[in-house]
């Protein structure tokens, strides 16, 4: 019976811990929806203009610039012959680069696309989940995410110029 | 202090315990001395399971959580931080912002520098806040440790009650009675017995001793109720357990069809109603103005049920609910809920049905449906080809004097369309502007101008909606009125909710309704000494003790038996 009672009120305790700590534990770290530096990027799997479906999972492992992009967004438009030539500086060396447009049609982002004559992917984001879920709030928006897999540096706003891309994908290359 | 705790009826009592429990008899010697008072009766003077002589750390943890004061301070600092929170808007109600810095200027903007402080407490979030759901378990835990505490020992006090208590007992009682009896004793204790019983009482005798009870399980009630606040706060508590709840919102214009993020469903929106009260429905001081008689969303809920991770594919959509919500009547399927929040009256175009006209004869060649979103890309008129090569949204000119979109939303949509077929070599050039006013039709004509004068158009076709306007009303035109608001909500913790406000209620009722009544009485050489006790309506349990005495031969009125009356 005394024994009884001394494994009863560990046991209680323990479910008291247990569950408080989870409860508390929630609220202390409840992850906020804007994503910053050294948070892991959520994962996504949009159609691009090429057809494929292009899922994060297939950068893995690899130096990855994502812009959130739209044409009705000046900047947007004003720094993408930048990033371009930024990737066609640095691809050699393992970049990638994603321009995932803003919930636009497909022709309207085609179109531009052929105009500035991008080469990277550009993936639709038909939903707009994409984009909550990384939590644009402002256009441009562009994502510098290391090798490993986090985010080093997020840039609201632009346009960003090459020297500005540049300086930042130097330090995605750094080992 | 090691305290001496055997009774002299021989029966050892654990530490803390203030009256015998085997005889009843008053263990402290002040309480001994001082005779006239009544006894205190709190969980029948058994000592709290906490109570120890040498506690360890884990029975002063334990002993905290069980004082029901500790227990008062945890209930009284929610309820200050409770209300802390509903001196300004929690940031959960405000749904157009996500980042810090926009709730901080939010905050500042609508409240002034008490926003700005009341943010950077942290009191925007006060119900999610590590202070507050801390104060919740501390409060959870103190419910299971004070109820299991004094549930336990009271449950064995009652269920083995002696029947002769001691004497001191007895008088100190709040209702007492001592008198000479004339009779027989054991007799006389018989046909007490007998009256008690007609009151439904449970008697037990014990030669010229008894006891007679009624209603115990009342005494149960306070500890139900607990349970039920258990449940209730677990319950509250399972809302972290991810997938249990969900509260997000959509919007939806007239015909839009949208999927709702972390779920397999996808919500269509086909109509918003809005419909005011008619003047003559109206309270006078109210007439003439605009007051609200219904929202309401015509909704359908779609589930995936294939194609639903291929974003190049269409994904395959089976309708699985419909409804009409209205303010508090939710389209509901499998726990998903959806809820009218708010609309927003937004003229924006869903599709216009324009044709291919002859621009010299103004004869048509043929008609087509033109979707403002994502558009088909060519079309079969008569005998033309219609290939669609631009799409502008919200057609304007970016700093470099190039036409591009404003936004995504059909604000001023502009195609441009290229046309083959017989009598054209290669293709013709023309832009078209749907919307029926002035400045789009001079855009259309001056951009088919320029296409003209460039050599890649004829101008021998138009684009045109064929009698726009029909008895005043727009045909061939396909619009939304209004964007409706949805709030999307998941609570698999509701019915546990439920259950546990049930038993709570059920606890609450039983403590309330029904109350606890003891009688014990002895005869020792001829002298009758009774005493009983109840934890509520004491009239009651005088009057039942007045009428079993009045019928057994002793007139005595209730009032007569208050032994209070000596303390107040």
């Amino acid at each position: 019976m005394k024994r009884n009672r001394k494994t009863m009120q560990y046991l209680i305790l323990a479910a008291v811990l247990l569950i408080g700590g989870y409860a508390i534990g929630n609220s202390l770290f409840s992850t906020s929806e804007v994503l910053q530096k050294g948070d892991t990027p959520p994962g996504f799997r949009l159609a691009g203009l090429d057809d494929k479906a292009h899922d994060l999972k297939d950068y893995e492992g690899k130096p990855l610039i994502i812009n959130f992009w739209g044409t009705f967004c000046g900047p947007c438009r004003d720094e993408m012959p930048a990033l371009q030539k930024q990737y066609d500086k640095w691809q050699a060396q393992g970049l990638e680069l994603i321009g995932i447009n803003l919930g636009e049609d497909r022709l309207t982002a085609e179109s531009f696309v052929r105009n500035v004559d991008v080469n990277f992917p550009i993936l639709l984001d038909k939903d707009r989940q994409t984009l909550n879920e990384y939590g644009v709030r402002q256009y441009p928006t562009t994502f510098f995410i290391s090798a490993d897999g986090t985010i080093q540096d997020v840039v609201v706003g632009g346009p960003l110029s090459e020297q500005e891309i540049e300086t930042r994908v130097q330090q995605l290359m750094m080992p | 202090m090691i305290e001496n705790s055997k009774c002299e009826c021989g029966h050892q009592n654990p530490v803390g315990t203030v009256l015998c429990e085997s005889c009843g008899k008053p263990l402290f010697e002040d309480s001994q001395n001082d005779a006239d008072t009544p006894l205190e009766m709190r969980y029948d003077g058994v000592a709290r399971r906490s109570q120890k002589e040498d506690p360890a750390i884990i029975d002063r943890i334990w002993s905290f959580f069980s004082s029901v004061k500790i227990a008062i301070i945890l209930i009284f600092l929610t309820l200050v931080g409770a209300s802390l929170g509903t001196i300004f808007v929690q940031e959960s109600t405000l749904i157009n912002l996500k980042t810090t810095e926009e709730f901080a200027d939010y905050y500042e903007e609508t409240y002034g520098t008490a926003g700005l402080i009341y943010h950077a407490l942290g009191l925007s979030r006060t119900y999610e806040s590590w202070w507050f759901v801390g104060l919740l378990v501390m409060i959870g835990t103190s419910l299971v440790i004070c109820s299991l505490d004094r549930v336990l020992p009271l449950y064995r006090a009652l269920s083995k009650q002696q029947i002769r208590k001691h004497l001191q007992f007895i008088t100190r009682q709040q209702v007492v009675y001592t008198g000479r009896i004339e009779q027989e004793p054991e007799a006389w204790v018989a046909a007490a017995a007998q009256q008690l019983k007609r009151k439904r009482y449970r008697v037990w005798q014990e030669g010229s001793a008894l006891l007679a009870e009624k209603n115990r399980f009342s005494r149960w009630g306070p500890y139900i109720n607990h349970i039920g606040l258990i449940v209730f706060l677990l319950a509250v508590l399972a809302r972290g357990i991810p997938g249990w709840h969900m509260d997000q919102y959509v919007s939806l214009y007239e015909g839009e069809r949208e999927p709702i993020p972390g779920t397999n469903y996808y919500v269509q929106s086909d109509k918003f109603n809005l419909q005011l009260y008619k003047d003559e429905e109206l309270a006078d001081n109210q007439k003439g103005t605009n007051v609200v008689k219904l929202y309401e969303t015509k909704a359908k809920l779609f589930e995936c049920i294939d194609v639903c991770d291929d974003p190049t594919k269409e994904p395959v959509l089976r309708q699985v609910q419909q409804h009409a919500i209205h303010v508090n009547s939710p389209l509901q399927y499998k726990g998903l809920k959806l809820y009218q929040n708010s609309y927003r009256q937004h003229i924006r175009l869903i599709s216009v049905h324009p044709s291919l006209m002859d621009t010299a004869t103004g004869k048509s060649f043929g008609s087509f449906d033109l979707m403002m979103d994502n558009p088909k890309l060519t079309y079969d008129v008569g005998p033309y080809k219609i290939r669609l090569s631009d799409y502008y949204p919200d057609f304007g000119f970016d700093d470099q004097k190039r036409p591009m979109t404003k936004s995504r939303e059909p604000n001023n949509p502009a195609f441009i369309f290229r046309v083959s077929g017989p009598g054209i070599t290669g293709e013709e050039v023309y832009s078209y502007f749907p919307l029926p006013n002035a400045s789009s039709k001079d855009f259309q004509e001056s951009l088919n101008a320029a296409f003209k004068e460039a050599g890649a158009n004829t101008g021998r076709f138009t684009f045109k909606v064929a009698n726009m306007f029909q008895q005043g009303k727009m045909e061939g035109v396909k619009y939304s009125e209004f964007s409706t608001f949805l709030n999307v909500r998941v609570d698999r913790a509701m019915p546990y909710i439920w259950v546990g406000a049930a038993i709570s209620m059920i606890g609450l009722i039983m403590g309330f309704y029904w109350q606890h009544r003891r009688i014990w009485l002895r005869i020792d050489d001829g002298m009758l000494s009774l005493g009983a006790h109840t934890n509520k309506n004491s009239y009651g349990l005088r009057a039942d003790v007045a009428s079993t005495l009045g019928k057994t031969g002793i007139t005595v009125t209730p009032k007569e038996l208050d032994n209070r009356r000596n303390v107040r």
